[in-house]
């Protein structure tokens, strides 16, 4: 078990190599001039050509590439060409917000998933089945943004419950933090919430046709809960599976929820990145996200071992 | 999109059992409807989108970018059935004309990316040597999340209908390819397939008999859950602003203009967003219909 | 920076801890806020450096942290500010500044005259009327620790109004090792002497800022007027907490999360005149001027037909809808290129502008050389007034029977590509749109976009000799009378010509709570006098 773990960890690093490389082309390719954004509404094109050259925006692609490489290794993802600070440290201002709203989105979802899919499992084929269901298509369907303005003009602005926007760091204490979280990640959850439980229902109802469980059910368990718990531990690699898989979407809705919600997190640093043509601050982003996405994999992928003692390596 | 098989190295392939299991077998239109109630839905959703899309010059709308300042903003009423915006442009119209942009977008990135995916997949199950490139490169594209990289792609051009197309599909395409692949080392083992190599049939001819075949079901339900997606991929471009260009009426760009107003007009953003949402439902209910009628397994269940 | 938050929360606590019991903590949370007052300004601090970055929101943060020799008041005249007095020989050649007592920076150091020598050199090299005094100049010295001599070649009798104007970049000063920095590089420390220091660790680009009052600041006695008079901070901290999202500020300012919005979007504002703990005004009498520039050395815009035909069918008032909304006592239109009510306003030349005919500006066109090759419109979507212009703009040349091939793209795109003079077909341009700040615009001292002399004039490079003369008449004017004669004839070269193509002139508003009070009207927004109650 211990080569599998570890055979999966140094599969990551040729992942993350070719992320690199992907990342690095694809800005480098950019047209977009942060030379003149700096310079101003006022310059005159001497001063675009010379802020360019300190910038070295001028030198060639391998050039750039092997430098920002190195630098990548040694955990310098380069300096902000519009703050003029490194791109870690702009990272590490802005992780927190995004950590806390993914995890409370996390946690929420499976929370209000698994328990839905176990339900619409278990009542399989009836209309509590077929309305949970169908909540969930419409979870996949309406977009995130659309979700975000109507709980935010609901429980915000007309029965003024919740802060309308911001964040308050947890050190300011676990109240002020969660009420600045509750609506984003509600808008942010929807999708997710959908996934995980129709990945719950169906891995639910897969395991239920197993011929042990029929035996179960055959000796008089019936549709007991003592059922269905055990149910859900035998069908919980396929949700561990989907939880890792729909980071990928979380990360995604982040970008968006925290505009919604003027959250100062990496999404929106990835955002105003991206309209300024920042080009350090996109590459380390996209880095770092995609970097997140395959650890969270990698521990799924490791949990197997422990969720189900069937699976042998 | 529930993107379960894309063949990681993962121990976990989920099938979904349906959705919709249908209620009663009974013949004709009627009884297809009822067998398959999720693809009548879907098609029935989607196919009204379509003559919209189609007809809309003739479905009493105007030129969607003709401006009149004058009359900005009024709420939907006789004159502007939807409203008008922030230029006075005719919200119905708009989003009557956004319905081609989005439906274009879907379908669109749902072809490319299945044939893009295809081909590589292909390429990789019967290719050993370039199986681990593609694999790899698969692999790390898969690992950036789709939006990031579709906004990272669209940072590096101008906003177009078709640069909109090629971002998204560029990153979707990974999966299929993925896809494809599994289907095609399991066909390979089967012994049918040994059979027709052993006997020296040519690879275009197993891969049209015997590899295509298999492909193509996982292949359409993974393509309509593309589309579902690549039409909520192109609003949140447009919405963020990195989409298509403004001088085209979107459904995303029609919602980034009103959302400032959102408190005050909430129609600029409502029509578009239940358009949106319809048409997403739509293609997801044809998908997840699809998927049940073309999984065999789908019957097990029963 | 060394100054943090721990610190100051240190400095409170001695303060307002010791005097109450810890029980009663909310009463004390309630006296910090009273105390920090939370701002949305109208875009991200991005950078920090006000010589090297020119945005009006560095300028504006600036303003807190750095101050200058001289300040405009709410007349726009200079008015001493840092300097105690000065001395200018009879010939007009040698200035002589002496700084006030008492002067010092953040760090605690004090302010030498060989900080302001270096500051003023710095600025110098990036200002425009600070390049036209280096032009002149002799040499600048600090001749001992509170005084500094300037020489010149040549008079330069606008030289209070160089160092006091508002617009970017300003005269701040710095201590002499940061203005020593390159002046195409940015600078890393953010030291000033101003009445506020800037909290640089907390500083989270693009979502805040900090400020805390500078105890040792001295102001001077009298009262505070824009950049002139004493500037007292009645709050301890000013956060600056950016909303990219208008509704979003919107509702924050509605819930009392944010106390003052620098420039709400004039279709939220009957929302929050509604309500009744809200305050609405206009930000700046001095409003701005729309205006798109057409490259004059490519075709089709290097025929004046075409570039008159496109001046004729214009209507502002189409372009000041979609910027300002409904409410028509936001905008006017402008016939001509200077500020409405300020001095040298003038209409001479204007007819073109109050013409508004499709029919004449097509015949003109038939005129013209333009044979229906597509204008190349550049037009930046992440800035709302950009925005709306180029939407409008699209209409009107459709309108006027012209091909546009209408590139949406980002701030950024626009500023690399309008300084490419290729022919827009090979990466350059026909058409870009812009805005200038009012205050930019009352004479051509700072007024880079009206400027014709070819090459060397800003994107569009247009080259009219006549406009240049005017420009220079007014620079050696003495008297008003002699000023108004050269802005009558500039505007009406200009407009013959189309220097560029003005699309109104609008006003914007602001918004506070109405526990805040000392807003006032302005270029900027001014937080000396203003102060919060709980």
């Amino acid at each position: 078990m211990l080569g599998y773990v570890l055979r999966r960890i140094l599969s990551t690093v040729p992942v993350m190599a070719i992320v690199a490389m992907i990342v690095f082309s694809l800005l480098y390719l950019a047209p977009g001039d942060p030379a003149s954004v700096i310079a101003g509404d006022q310059a005159t094109p001497e001063d675009v050509a010379r802020i360019r050259a300190n910038l070295g925006l001028d030198r060639p692609f391998l050039v750039r590439f092997f430098e920002w490489s190195g630098q990548i290794v040694r955990g310098d993802l380069g300096t902000s060409i519009f703050t003029n600070l490194p791109v870690t440290s702009l990272i590490k201002q802005r992780i927190e917000p995004t950590l806390s709203l993914t995890l409370v989105t996390l946690i929420l979802s499976v929370l209000v998933a698994v328990p839905l899919g176990v339900l619409a499992a278990w009542k399989v084929g009836t209309w509590l089945d077929r309305g949970i269901m169908a909540l969930a298509v419409v979870g996949f369907s309406v977009p995130v943004f659309v979700v975000g303005y109507v709980l935010a003009y609901l429980f915000a602005l007309v029965l003024d419950w919740l802060p309308v926007q911001g964040y308050t760091p947890i050190a300011q204490g676990f109240w002020p933090w969660i009420q600045n979280l509750i609506l984003p990640s509600i808008a942010l959850g929807g999708i997710y919430i959908a996934l995980i439980a129709r990945i719950t229902r169906s891995a639910m109802l897969d395991v239920l046709a197993q011929d042990y469980i029929r035996t179960a059910r055959a000796k008089g368990l019936g549709q007991t809960p003592t059922l269905f718990v055990h149910a859900l531990k035998n069908a919980a690699v396929p949700i561990v599976t989907v939880i890792g898989l729909g980071m990928a979407l979380l990360i995604g809705g982040a970008v968006v929820t925290e505009s919604v919600f003027a959250i100062p997190g990496l999404g929106r640093l990835t955002v105003d990145a991206i309209l300024r043509r920042d080009y350090p601050v996109i590459q380390g982003l996209v880095l770092m996200f995609s970097f997140v996405y395959v650890l969270v994999n990698l521990l799924v992928d490791i949990s197997y071992t422990f969720l189900d003692p069937r699976i042998k390596y | 999109m529930v993107r379960l098989d894309t063949g990681r190295d993962s121990a976990a392939r989920v099938d979904l059992p349906p959705v919709w299991p249908p209620i009663r077998l009974r013949t004709g239109v009627w009884g297809w409807i009822a067998r398959y109630p999720s693809i009548a839905l879907g098609c029935f959703l989607l196919s009204i989108m379509l003559v919209g899309a189609v007809f809309a010059p003739w479905l009493g709308t105007v030129d969607p970018t003709a401006i009149a300042t004058v009359k900005r903003t009024r709420p939907p009423g006789a004159e502007y059935w939807f409203g008008s915006d922030m230029l006075g442009r005719d919200i119905y119209s708009r989003v009557l004309y956004g319905t081609r942009v989005s439906l274009l977008v879907g379908f669109s990135v749902a072809v490319v990316a299945s044939v893009v995916g295809l081909l590589l997949g292909l390429v990789s199950g019967f290719v050993r040597w370039a199986d681990g490139v593609i694999m790899r490169f698969m692999d790390g594209m898969m690992s950036i999340p789709p939006i990031l990289l579709a906004v990272a792609l669209m940072a590096l051009t101008r906003g177009s209908v078709g640069n909109v197309i090629v971002a998204i599909s560029v990153a979707e395409f990974p999966r299929v390819a993925r896809l494809v692949r599994g289907v095609v080392l399991s066909v390979r083992e089967q012994p049918f397939v040994d059979a027709a190599i052993a006997s020296g049939t040519r690879t275009p001819v197993i891969i049209w008999r015997h590899i295509l075949p298999n492909t193509l079901g996982p292949l359409i339900v993974q393509a309509t859950y593309i589309c579902a997606s690549a039409m909520i991929t192109e609003a949140i471009l447009s919405f963020i602003g990195a989409g298509t260009p403004p001088t085209i009426p979107s459904w995303g760009n029609i919602m980034a203009e009103g959302r400032a107003l959102w408190q005050v007009k909430p129609f600029v953003v409502f029509f578009p967003a239940i358009f949106l949402s319809i048409t997403v439902l739509a293609v997801n209910l044809l998908g997840d219909g699809l998927r049940d009628a073309l999984d065999p397994r789908g019957q097990k269940d029963r | 920076m060394t100054f943090s938050r721990r610190t100051a929360l240190k400095g409170l606590g001695s303060a307002g801890l010791l005097a109450s019991s810890g029980l009663h903590a909310p009463a004390i949370s309630q006296g910090v806020a009273a105390k920090t007052l939370k701002f949305v300004p109208q875009s991200n601090l991005a950078n920090f450096d006000p010589i090297w970055g020119t945005q009006y929101v560095v300028r504006n943060a600036a303003a807190l942290v750095w101050d200058t020799l001289y300040g405009v008041d709410d007349k726009l005249q200079p008015q001493r500010q840092m300097v105690e007095g000065e001395e200018v020989s009879a010939d007009g050649l040698v200035w002589t500044f002496k700084l006030r007592d008492g002067l010092k920076f953040h760090d605690g150091e004090k302010v030498l005259a060989k900080d302001v020598v270096a500051s003023m050199d710095r600025w110098s090299q990036r200002d425009p009327m600070g390049l036209m005094i280096r032009g002149v100049q002799n040499e600048l010295v600090a001749v001992d620790d509170r005084t500094f001599k300037w020489s010149l070649k040549k008079p330069y009798p606008k030289m209070l109004l160089a160092l006091a104007k508002n617009n970017a970049p300003c005269s701040f000063v710095m201590p002499e090792r940061i203005a020593k920095t390159d002046a195409f590089k940015q600078i890393t420390e953010y030291i000033g002497s101003g009445p506020m220091k800037f909290a640089k660790s907390e500083w989270v680009p693009g979502a805040k800022a900090v400020f805390e009052k500078f105890a040792d600041y001295v102001p001077r006695s009298e009262p505070a007027s824009w950049l002139a008079g004493g500037k007292r901070m009645l709050v301890d901290r000013v956060e600056w907490i950016i909303m990219p999202d208008p509704a979003t500020a919107a509702a924050a300012l509605q819930s009392g999360e944010v106390d003052w919005w620098e420039n709400p979007i004039s279709d939220l504002v009957p929302l929050l005149k509604k309500n009744k703990n809200i305050n609405v005004d206009i930000a700046d009498p001095l409003g701005n001027i729309g205006s798109f520039r057409m490259n004059h050395l490519q075709a089709p815009f290097n025929d004046v037909k075409v570039r008159r035909a496109v001046l004729t069918a214009l209507n502002q008032e189409d372009y000041m809808r979609a910027l300002v909304g409904s409410d028509d006592t936001l905008w006017k239109p402008v016939p001509g290129y200077f500020t409405p009510n300020t001095p040298l306003y003038t209409e001479e030349g204007g007819e073109i502008l109050k013409m508004r005919n499709i029919e004449a500006a097509k015949k003109l066109l038939a005129e013209s050389s333009y044979k229906g090759e597509p204008v190349v419109c550049v037009v930046a979507q992440d800035q709302p007034i950009t925005k709306a212009q180029g939407d409008v703009t699209a209409d009107l040349l459709k309108k006027i029977g012209m091909t546009v091939d209408f590139v949406a793209t980002d701030w950024g795109t626009v500023g690399a590509r309008r300084a490419k003079k290729d022919a827009p077909g090979q990466g350059g341009w026909g058409m870009f749109h812009t805005w200038h700040a009012g205050a930019d615009c009352i004479n051509p001292a700072a007024y880079t976009a009206i400027r014709a002399n070819g090459d060397k004039a800003w994107f569009g490079w247009p080259d009219v000799p006549e406009v240049e003369a005017q420009v220079t008449a007014w620079f050696d004017a003495t008297d008003l009378a002699g000023e108004k004669a050269a802005i009558g004839k500039l505007n009406k070269a200009a407009l013959d010509s189309v220097v560029y193509a003005p699309t109104g002139f609008f006003l914007g508003y602001q918004a506070w709570r109405k526990t805040v009070s000392g807003v006032v009207k302005g270029p900027l927004p001014f937080f000396w006098d203003v102060s919060k109650t709980a």
